[in-house]
């Protein structure tokens, strides 16, 4: 894990009252680092996030004089979970299915095969065991929404749309970015210019890749028109149909974030020692196996870094389907973030703060538990 | 000798200069005063305010500042500079729908003497509808009036023509001219074009392309009936047969168009139509002077306007059905159709921050009248660019400019004559404007809308959620306050 | 093993691959490489484009297909010409000075969270929770917020003090690291209006200060984050060696792990900067007049007629030039392995 460096501080040489100062900053080195930083994001996120919070527990109303806040306790809450607004945010859900319920069986059944293999192994402990039931109710709870919502004649609401969304477009990014990393690595003439070709994407602002999509998406002045016209695809709009629409959404963020994980995972590979590869390579080892032996253990801290970091944004995901689809057809490509800014627009201040900090909710639990299952194991093997 | 010549020569001087200012202020009367008025991006709206800035600055000595924002955002930048007293902005070129919120709150300042008082203003020269609907509120006046918003339908003349078909009268007609048109080459491309483009896309101007269909079969009895809610009891009226017959007409025309036409904005619409791929299109004022552009249109002289259709049968609000239309229920029906002619959005107007420095406040009602006198405005109106549309009896008489800026006599004729025809209906639907108009109009609907053509929601589902959701923000502001406050934007008196 | 030594910008790959792999990894290069490049391509064409000939359907190639006419530069350039400079120089100044401070105290705090031990106690946070909820309760009672924040403090201190220093248990080096991500996990629009209403009490609304300050905040977590994991890759012997020798902690940062970091230090650095340059709805709603960025500019293309295509392809490609530069510039750097022969011999 993380070392500390066990020198002492520098003895005092001379008694001048330099080096009594030297020795003083050295001794609070500690805070002089990081106080700074948290600092800065402390006094900035205060009030902020105890504003806002406020704000979801209210209502907002126009009265002589200016804004009136009417305090409605869990009001905002309970319209987005049980009230008029269950659909737009759960969705519409179903009694199971034969299917469903199969599928349901075989990922509970996954979660219960790991919760004993917790037990049986070693290190384990009460609060480990409690967290990680926790994790598997909810995690199931979420799982049964999904399937509930998405494989039957159930509709997806915002909160499931955005879980798909994250986990397709993640994962995505994250095989694309590895494949085009290794590729680029190797000793071939002009790989600086992939190299550079592949950061471009990331560069560009989010708003303007959602008008360039949309520009690129239409059947009718896009550049795909012939592509369409010879696949007789003229008549059909994919930005009309839900499935369609999401696709459009998903490979939109893909396009724009693929480059983020690509170049810290080139970094990282970059600087991995190649005396282990030179040392299997004289052992006949294959590429295939170099990578996965040698390469891939060592560049998973690195990863799990930026997938965490690319988890929390692809939650926030809003200006592809808001540009694309304004959230259509219907309410198909709307995520959560975009939910929040619909209603924000419109006046409902108290409402959107709710629905931002249920997304909270939801991102805090991913966060958690990606990082006590994943990355503290990962970062503890390197 | 000389003296004199000299006192002369400055008097005269004088006198020229004095005669030469066309605006009623005199020379410096501002000096030293900023205006900051703030709109969103244009060049539409912004471009015209840009561009008289200067003159006007020259004439009464203020300096005019134009900042603008994003077009979407508008509504809570304002929103926040004013609740926060924050007040970075004098005067503001808005959606005067808007006043539903601003005014209550206070954040307006009262232009009703202003208006009255100032001659060269030529305030009885803009049509009654927006000076006693739009630019007003519980009585008073609140915005001076730069364009006029209302919705009309577009028809290419040409292919009507060549297939002996008269322009729609009613949405029946409107929809089995689009029947007919659909699948054809419409401009010579050879590619298939389409019999109706419409604005369908989610958070745009789907709900109010809704509207005009289902306003001829909700308001027959003029404007102050009202189309949204009761005037008895602020109950909506999204749940009847004729809320469900213009859900039908909406469905069956989503259909009749470009495959996207479901994520097409008013912008994709527009575009469509000008490059020739449409039959009929339904659009506020702007395809007139936009057909017209060698840039972007390629249907010059081929564009005709029509009054927005009506219905032959109308709501009857006690019973909730459908009836016939007859000199009792439809009295200002032309040949048995009663035409609504809906007012959408209202028209961008000028208004004024409440908290601004009075002398601030003088220069900034005098910017605003400026811009909306004959002399500025008719000449606005006919560039498509500014998009400034007709709102003045003065921009229909006079034919000179819209001759000059390219239009045919026959065209010109057309387009006014179909503005003229909406403007005088007695029976103009006002667009809503009471507290959180955005809530019913944005949320409520435009989300139901666009579920009921994704097919997520049939037309019952569609009216009993628009309704739910409606009478419960109702019920949260306040149902008395609200139907006092949709009666007042009527000004209809108990 | 002069020969280790010698060879000190070796890639990962120690030999050319096979013809076969070759080809088919140039293969799958060039894909991509056309995937990105393609609508980059489109938007520069489009710019080129009359709204006629945007709307009536795709035209590839100028001169082929269409005519291509400068109108959309000359109107961006020309017309807007002050409107256009001045967000463009805004999004410079902001981007290029939040992200040099964000880098700065963020691979300070990286560093310190790498090497140093901190423990926050919980009894100190619970004082921290007493005093702000101490502050808000006067503020809702109707008090200045000057007061409330005072009197606020002045309990969390009395407590940490007092009660606080009978507990024991603390939060480590990977907890403050998780509270400072979890910072980015609220939507920017639900703070969005209460950011407003604090630069306002400070009376910073539209400056380039705010924004700077904003973004700093707002960016901090992830330089942290990633900076993390770079300096930990730096070989502990060196510092130590380096410390035994006598310098202090800021020497040993300064002049050992910095330099080794570059690779890391530079990829951050691209990050941030694209963050900061590419915001937009705290950039909404901070600026006015004065230090509008230029995505308000691109977005504000889409207006009451539609997107305003021409425009903002125009807008989008002057946007990314300085960043594509400064990308291609950069990029040697990151491709620089650490020198790990140095520690032997």
């Amino acid at each position: 894990m993380s070392g500390q460096l066990s020198a002492r501080p520098v003895p005092m040489a001379a008694s001048s009252r330099w080096s009594l100062l030297v020795a003083r900053l050295d001794r609070s080195a500690g805070a002089v680092f990081i106080l700074p930083a948290v600092l800065v994001i402390l006094i900035f996120s205060i009030f902020p996030l105890v504003a806002s919070l406020y704000v979801s527990l209210t209502r907002l109303s126009f009265s002589e004089g200016g804004i009136h806040l009417t305090f409605v306790g869990l009001g905002n809450y309970a319209k987005l979970v049980v009230g008029i607004d269950r659909t737009h945010f759960i969705g519409v859900t179903v009694p199971l299915t034969p299917l469903t319920a199969a599928v349901l069986f075989v990922v509970y059944g996954g979660f219960a095969f790991l919760l004993v293999r917790y037990l049986r192994g070693p290190g384990r402990t009460v609060l480990g065991f409690v967290g990680r039931l926790v994790t598997a109710v909810i995690g199931g709870a979420l799982v049964w929404l999904v399937v509930d919502t998405v494989m039957t004649s159930g509709r997806p609401g915002t909160l499931v749309v955005t879980l798909i969304y994250v986990g397709v477009d993640v994962s995505v990014q994250y095989l694309l970015a590895l494949g085009l990393a290794l590729l680029v690595v190797q000793r071939l003439p002009g790989r600086r210019f992939f190299r550079v070709v592949f950061l471009l994407p990331m560069m560009i602002t989010p708003v303007g890749v959602a008008y360039l999509f949309r520009m690129l998406t239409d059947t009718s002045k896009g550049p795909f028109y012939p592509l369409w016209a010879h696949f007789g695809l003229t008549d059909v709009s994919w930005v009309t149909n839900p499935w369609g629409a999401r696709l459009a959404v998903m490979i939109g963020d893909v396009w724009q974030w693929t480059p983020f994980i690509f170049i810290v995972l080139l970094a990282s590979i970059e600087s991995l020692p190649v005396e282990l590869n030179e040392a299997a390579v004289v052992d006949g080892a294959n590429r295939w196996q170099m990578f996965w032996a040698i390469t891939f253990p060592q560049i998973l801290p690195a990863t799990s870094t930026v997938v965490l970091i690319r988890l929390i944004e692809a939650f926030k995901i809003v200006d592809l389907p808001n540009v694309l689809t304004n959230g259509g057809p219907g309410t198909a490509t709307e995520s959560l973030t975009l939910h929040a800014y619909t209603i924000w627009r419109a006046l409902d201040i108290g409402g959107s703060a709710a629905v931002a900090y249920m997304l909270l909710i939801v991102v805090t639990f991913v966060g958690i538990s990606y990082v006590n299952l994943f990355r503290r194991r990962v970062t503890a093997m390197a | 000798m000389s003296r004199y010549l000299a006192r002369a020569l400055v008097l005269m001087v004088g006198l020229l200069v004095a005669c030469n200012s066309s605006t009623p202020t005199s020379n410096a009367q501002f000096s030293g005063t900023t205006i900051r008025v703030v709109t969103f991006t244009g060049p539409q709206i912004a471009e015209p305010l840009q561009r008289r800035a200067p003159d006007f600055e020259k004439a009464t000595g203020a300096k005019v500042e134009i900042i603008t924002v994003p077009f979407s955002d508008l509504y809570q930048k304002l929103l926040t500079d004013f609740a926060t007293k924050t007040n970075s902005y004098d005067a503001t070129v808005f959606d005067p729908q808007w006043m539903g919120d601003y005014v209550p709150a206070g954040y307006l300042e009262d232009l009703t003497d202003r208006v009255k008082n100032d001659s060269a203003l030529q305030w009885n020269d803009i049509a009654p509808f927006f000076r006693d609907f739009s630019a007003t509120f519980k009585g008073k006046v609140y915005t001076v009036p730069l364009d006029g918003d209302f919705q009309m339908v577009y028809y290419r003349t040409d292919l009507l023509q060549k297939d002996g078909l008269q322009p729609p009268a009613t949405w029946d007609d409107y929809i089995s001219i689009a029947k007919h048109f659909q699948g054809k080459d419409l401009n010579g491309d050879g590619k298939a074009d389409y019999g109706s483009c419409l604005a369908m896309k989610r958070s745009a101007q789907s709900y109010w392309m809704y509207f005009s269909i289902a306003a001829a079969l909700l308001q027959s009895q003029g404007t102050k009936q009202g189309s949204f809610f009761s005037t008895d009891n602020m109950q909506p009226l999204t749940n009847n047969a004729g809320a469900a017959a213009a859900l039908d007409v909406y469905k069956q025309l989503s259909k009749l168009g470009p495959p996207d036409q479901l994520n097409n904005d008013v912008g994709d619409s527009r575009g469509l139509f000008v490059t020739g791929r449409c039959a009929l299109s339904l659009d506020w004022g702007d395809i007139g002077p936009l057909a017209v552009d060698p840039t972007q249109s390629k249907v010059q002289d081929k564009v005709g306007a029509v009054i927005l259709p009506g219905s032959k049968r109308v709501l009857d609000r006690t019973t909730g059905q459908l009836v016939d239309c007859n000199a009792t229920i439809c009295p200002y029906a032309t040949n048995g159709v009663n035409h609504s002619p809906f007012a959408a959005f209202g028209g961008w107007s000028g208004a004024i921050n409440k908290a601004a420095p009075s002398k601030v406040k003088d220069a900034a009602f005098a910017f605003l009248s400026y811009m909306s006198q004959p002399a500025q405005s008719s000449v606005d109106v006919t560039i498509g660019k500014t998009g400034f549309n007709p709102y003045r009896t003065s921009h229909f008489t006079n034919l000179g400019p819209w001759l000059s800026s390219g239009m045919s006599e026959t065209a010109a004729k057309n387009y006014l004559g179909a503005i003229q025809a909406s403007l005088q209906s007695p029976n103009m639907v006002l667009d809503l404007r009471i507290p959180q108009t955005a809530f019913y109009q944005q949320t409520a609907l435009d989300t139901a809308l666009a579920q009921f053509l994704a097919g997520e929601l049939s037309a019952s589902q569609t009216m009993t959620q628009i309704t739910n959701q409606w009478n419960s923000k109702t019920d949260e502001i306040g149902r008395s306050s609200q139907l006092d406050a949709y009666r007042s934007s009527l000004s209809v008196t108990r | 093993m002069a020969a280790t030594r010698a060879r000190r910008h070796r890639s990962y790959a120690i030999n050319r691959p096979s013809p076969a792999v070759t080809i088919v990894s140039y293969a799958l290069l060039v894909a991509w490489a056309v995937v990105v490049l393609f609508p980059l391509y489109w938007l520069a064409v489009t710019s080129l484009k009359t709204p006629l000939d945007v709307n009536g359907g795709p035209f590839y190639f100028p001169f082929r297909d269409f005519k291509p006419t400068l109108e959309s530069w000359r109107y961006i350039f020309v017309d807007l010409g002050e409107d256009t400079f001045r967000p463009y120089l805004n999004t410079v100044v902001v981007g290029l000075t939040s992200t040099t401070i964000t880098l700065l105290l963020g691979s300070m705090a990286a560093y310190g969270l790498v090497r140093m031990h901190y423990r926050v106690r919980f009894a100190a946070i619970a004082s921290f929770v007493a005093g702000l909820v101490a502050a808000v309760a006067v503020i809702a009672a109707g008090g200045p917020w000057q007061l409330a924040l005072l009197g606020g403090f002045a309990l969390f201190l009395l407590l940490l003090q007092t009660v606080a220093r009978r507990f024991k248990r603390a939060l480590g080096n990977d907890d403050i690291a998780f509270w400072m991500i979890s910072q980015r996990m609220l939507p920017p629009v639900a703070v969005v209006i209460p950011i407003y209403i604090f630069f306002q009490q400070l009376s910073l609304l539209d400056t380039w200060a705010a924004l700077i300050i904003s973004y700093v905040a707002a960016h901090l977590p992830i330089v942290v984050w990633l900076m993390r994991d770079y300096f930990q890759s730096v070989p502990l012997e060196l510092e130590e060696s380096a410390a035994i020798d006598g310098a202090s902690r800021y020497r040993i940062f300064r002049s050992i792990v910095l330099p080794l970091a570059v690779p890391g230090l530079v990829a951050t650095f691209l990050f941030v900067l694209v963050f900061a340059w590419n915001e937009y709805l705290i950039a909404l709603f901070l600026t006015s007049a004065n230090a509008q960025t230029l995505p308000l500019t691109v977005a504000a293309q889409n207006a009451t007629r539609g997107p305003q295509w021409w425009y903002m392809s125009v807008l989008i490609m002057i946007m990314i030039t300085p960043v594509i530069a400064m990308a291609i510039a950069l990029e040697r750097f990151i491709a620089r392995g650490l020198l790990v022969g140095a520690v032997k011999g």
